[in-house]
């Protein structure tokens, strides 16, 4: 008896209850997004795009890395469900060498400020509304030091007039012959004693090539821990990080002894969903050939988890590990990677942004991007050909996010050497179409106006509760700052509700389908135009 | 003319540093050369996908062999490799009364081995190698008229173009989808290997056609054969359930010295210049505390490069013959369901251990080469935070590398025993071969 196994191309095979494939059509040129992410060795990573309202219209707008080009911002003029347009913008982000940014209000003044990651100094851009910036780092007392920058995340801990920021870091750039072994260190920047600006960069040492790092409330304990993923190529003696960052402490690493397992990737991107609904998150790590889909081994009864994790990722079908089209059978190389609801079935989906590193020949050229939809079981269909999204071209960053105001997730690909791209999401293939949506947008008072840290409450038809971290960071050394959506199904309405980042949580709100809705503590939601 | 032995080392040490030949050099760089290259070497091997133990094994024997050919062929005391190893050309012929430097052929004919066996190597590698390149050129260009410059390059270029050239036939050139076939049909019985990780790649084992290469210093593929390892059985009493459970009982309860054998033998592709490289990272430990001349050292090279890269051949051969399961794989069927080893496992069928075998083919031809007792500190993990660690000889630190396997919970006891017995048939072979005029 002889059992055969065999190896598809195809993440998993289509059944019967697959989920609706969302339509996209490629709108890069006529939205008039021309980008490219250029550059050899020193840009070989990095691309990230950073999606926020930089006017207050409430249309996200695009920033994107250029690498040694220069950064560019594209505002958005698209009409609502109508097609994508886009307008290139001068608002003083035009630097070269940028690999990537984060959006988040620094100051808490209401308007968005800008991280911009460097190889280089790093910088921090304060948003000046209409989609202006200028340079606060030195008013802020942000030494951005001269490394390789290729992560970022943010959380405000508690009391703090000013965010904590963590920057990840790569390869000490001036070791040509013998880079390997030579990461520089990450970097923790907390606030000074008077909350004014920021005291001078602790070193997070040590340091193992991180491209991806996310501040995440991963076992609920109410304070964020920084995880961190790195890349194998270069490091000796590396692996995966998580620090303890509590307020007033140092930052120290979490050992074996409290249950962190050592894993070892070629880690470069980070996303982070609650599949499962049983309020803790997954986190998908983006690698070569080999991703994974963690989650924990065991939740106890009482108490907090031990940071092991099982990767689910083989049975989940999204190890991603191969082009599902196109003929190149080699190993995949993938990047960014961010979860959200495409066919608003109300099952988290993921994108994954896909590329060669520079002409690898063990890795596969002609990589698509993946789109894998969420199925009720807990496994992934791969749609990104069936949807129109399976570029070939050697993506880096990305983003998911609605960009027309429809409910519908578009998606945009940071490419490198190569024309970025934009899709418009437009709705099913199917006679019924795509589900229904919410958009929530948090607001809170004082200095984290964002609610960077809250955790959004949604309770499905199922009775489940879906739970989702405000969070800055992770993804491939971009990220978005928009209104949180959430896809609905057929439910024409929704329950809500806000555990906001001091610990209280809001009242359980109904709120109607099919519209943004600002969220405040202890208020109503309102709904928000779609202008 | 015969091997150089032990008891000669010392003898033979004093006449290499009294009877070295002159360079065109004012000094001798070969050794700077050398060692600079592999240093490189043991990078790539680590960073580049491909390179698994026993691709890794191919590339450095075919690198000693033209690291040695080109020392050789300026050489007094060192005599050709040709027509004692199969399919190994004969180094092509110097111009009568032209000058040559032995500095830039070996710096020519290494650069282009690099160049060649890590040709698939990512973006900084292939930075790196030019940086490199451009270093070393210079080094040895340094003082030498043009007429010899150019002559000495082409002539390193040539030889270990024809080297490169005899390698393309030998069934280990081209590896596809990092080694891991496309289709690949399991055995299908209780004793048969089986995946024991969730990588999607590794649901078929590594190189299953690896045991067919031809072999360099063996006289067939059929080479130090094993005897089959104990018969599958579930039953308490049977030597195969007792096996399993040494493993599993010795890592409920490793000392901390077992645990620290079992990572510093480790050796991970990806993570480490893997086993053979580890082998190398001793020679050239040796070579700088013993300031060992040139002529030693690509003498020690291409012995090890040669027992390691048939050591393997004949392990692979025996590895999907006998496709024998993990211990992760019997222990969670018959012991325990939740064991978990201290290693990895990796992705190829149990027996007989890989580290085994290698490690006792690189024990028995460094022994011959260099001597017994030899003590030397092994220093290949420092970077990565493992101690060093101290051996009186070769084979004590073959036997703690088959060891390590046990501590590590990936291999039975028969496979490291068995391995360990095959690598001294393998080096046996290389031992055989003459090298010293």
């Amino acid at each position: 008896m002889r059992a055969a196994l065999l190896l598809t191309l195809i993440a998993s095979p289509a059944l019967a209850q697959d989920p609706a494939i969302a339509s996209f059509t490629e709108e890069t040129a006529p939205a008039g997004f021309t980008h490219s992410f250029t550059g050899e060795w020193e840009f070989m990573v990095g691309g990230g795009t950073a999606v926020f309202d930089c006017n207050g219209d409430t249309r996200p707008d695009i920033f994107a890395a250029g690498g040694t080009a220069p950064a560019a911002l594209f505002v958005n003029n698209s009409a609502p469900a109508g097609p994508l347009a886009f307008t290139r913008h001068t608002a003083g982000l035009e630097e070269t060498s940028v690999s990537g940014a984060y959006p988040l209000d620094i100051d808490g003044d209401g308007t968005l400020d800008l991280a911009l990651l460097r190889v280089g100094p790093d910088r921090l851009m304060r948003g000046l509304g209409n989609c202006r910036f200028e340079d606060a780092s030195a008013q802020w007392g942000f030494d951005g030091l001269d490394l390789w920058s290729t992560a970022f995340a943010a959380t405000w801990e508690r009391g703090a007039t000013l965010p904590t920021l963590a920057i990840g870091t790569y390869i000490d750039r001036t070791q040509e012959a013998f880079p390997w072994g030579n990461c520089t260190p990450n970097h923790l920047y907390r606030p000074n004693a008077q909350g004014t600006g920021y005291d001078a960069p602790l070193p997070l040492e040590p340091g193992f090539c991180a491209l991806s790092i996310l501040f995440t409330d991963w076992d609920r304990q109410g304070t964020p821990d920084l995880r961190v993923s790195n890349d194998r190529e270069y490091y000796k003696g590396g692996q995966e990080q998580l620090w303890h960052v509590e307020p007033g402490q140092p930052p120290r690493l979490f050992t074996e002894a409290e249950g962190w397992q050592r894993l070892r990737i070629w880690g470069m991107g980070i996303a982070q969903e609650d599949l499962n609904f049983d309020g803790f998150p997954e986190f998908f790590l983006t690698s070569m050939a080999d991703n994974k889909l963690q989650t924990l081994a065991e939740i106890p009864a009482e108490g907090a988890p031990l940071p092991r994790y099982r990767d689910i990722a083989l049975k989940s079908g999204v190890t991603a590990h191969r082009p599902y089209t196109g003929g190149d059978l080699r190993p995949s190389t993938a990047w960014h990677a961010q979860f959200g609801d495409v066919n608003n079935d109300g099952l988290s989906d993921l994108y994954v942004v896909k590329g060669n590193v520079w002409a690898m020949p063990d890795f596969a050229e002609d990589d698509p991007n993946n789109l894998l939809l969420g199925r009720a079981d807990g496994t992934f269909l791969e749609s990104g050909d069936t949807a129109g999204v399976a570029s070939m071209a050697q993506g880096r960053g990305g983003a998911l996010v609605d960009l027309n105001a429809d409910g519908l997730l578009d998606m945009i690909a940071i490419n490198r050497n190569e024309p970025s791209q934009l899709w418009r999401n437009t709705g099913g293939n199917t006679a019924t179409g795509l589900g229904n949506w919410i958009a929530l947008d948090l607001a809170m008072p004082g200095p984290n106006r964002n609610a960077i840290g809250a955790w959004i409450e949604l309770r499905r038809p199922d009775g489940k509760i879906m739970q989702r971290e405000v969070q800055v960071g992770g993804g491939h050394v971009g990220g978005i700052l928009v209104p949180h959506h959430f896809g609905l199904g057929p439910a024409t309405e929704a329950d809500i509700r806000i555990l906001w980042p001091d610990g209280t949580a809001g009242d359980w709100q109904t709120i109607a389908a099919n519209g943004t809705w600002r969220l405040e503590p202890g208020k109503d939601p309102v709904p928000l135009p779609a202008n | 003319m015969s091997t150089i032995t032990g008891r000669a080392r010392p003898l033979i040490l004093a006449l290499c540093l009294a009877l070295s030949a002159p360079a065109a050099h004012a000094s001798d760089n070969r050794a700077e050369v050398l060692g600079t290259w592999y240093r490189m070497i043991l990078e790539l091997v680590r960073h580049t996908p491909t390179q698994t133990p026993p691709v890794a094994s191919r590339a450095f024997a075919y690198t000693a062999l033209i690291a040695y050919e080109a020392t050789a062929s300026g050489s007094d005391r060192l005599q050709t490799l040709s027509g004692q190893v199969t399919a190994l050309p004969p180094a092509p012929p110097r111009e009568d009364g032209a000058s040559y430097d032995e500095d830039v052929i070996l710096n020519a004919a290494l650069g282009l081995a690099v160049e060649v066996y890590f040709a698939n190597t990512g973006p900084t590698g292939q930075r790196a190698k030019a940086a490199l390149a451009k270093q070393l050129g210079a080094l040895t260009a340094e003082g030498v008229d043009p007429d010899t410059l150019a002559r000495s390059e082409a002539y390193g270029v040539a030889l270990a173009e024809a080297i490169i050239a005899a390698s393309q036939s030998d069934g280990g050139a081209v590896i596809e989808n990092m080694g891991f076939p496309m289709t690949y049909t399991l055995g299908g019985e209780a004793q048969d290997w089986v995946p024991t990780n969730l990588i999607q790649l590794q649901q078929a084992p590594l190189l299953p056609d690896w045991g067919k290469n031809r072999p360099l210093t063996l006289p067939d593929g059929e080479a130090c054969p094993l005897p089959p390892p104990p018969a599958y059985s579930e039953d308490p009493a049977s030597p195969f359930y007792k096996e399993a459970m040494e493993v599993y009982e010795v890592s409920k309860s490793l000392t901390p010295e077992q645990r620290a054998i079992a990572r510093f033998w480790s050796d991970d592709p990806m993570l480490s210049p893997t086993p053979p490289g580890h082998w190398v990272a001793i020679i050239f430990q040796i070579a700088e505390r013993d300031q060992m001349p040139i002529e030693e050292q690509v003498n020690a090279l291409v012995r090890l490069g040669m027992a390691v890269s048939d050591g393997f051949i004949v392990n692979w051969r025996d590895k999907y013959k006998y496709d024998l399961l993990r211990p992760i794989t019997y222990i969670r069927r018959v012991i325990d369901p939740k064991w978990e080893p201290l290693l990895n496992t990796p992705p190829f069928p149990e027996y007989p251990s890989g580290h085994s075998t290698q490690s006792g083919a690189a024990a028995q031809v460094l022994t011959a080469a260099l001597g017994e007792p030899f003590p030397f500190t092994d220093r290949t993990h420092e970077a990565d935070g493992l101690l060093p660690r101290d051996f009186p000889d070769f084979w004590a630190a073959a036997n703690e590398a088959g060891i390590s396997r046990l501590y590590g919970g990936i291999h039975f006891r028969a496979a490291i025993e068995q391995g360990l017995s095959q690598g001294a048939c393998v080096g046996d072979f290389v031992n055989a071969l003459q090298t010293w005029k």
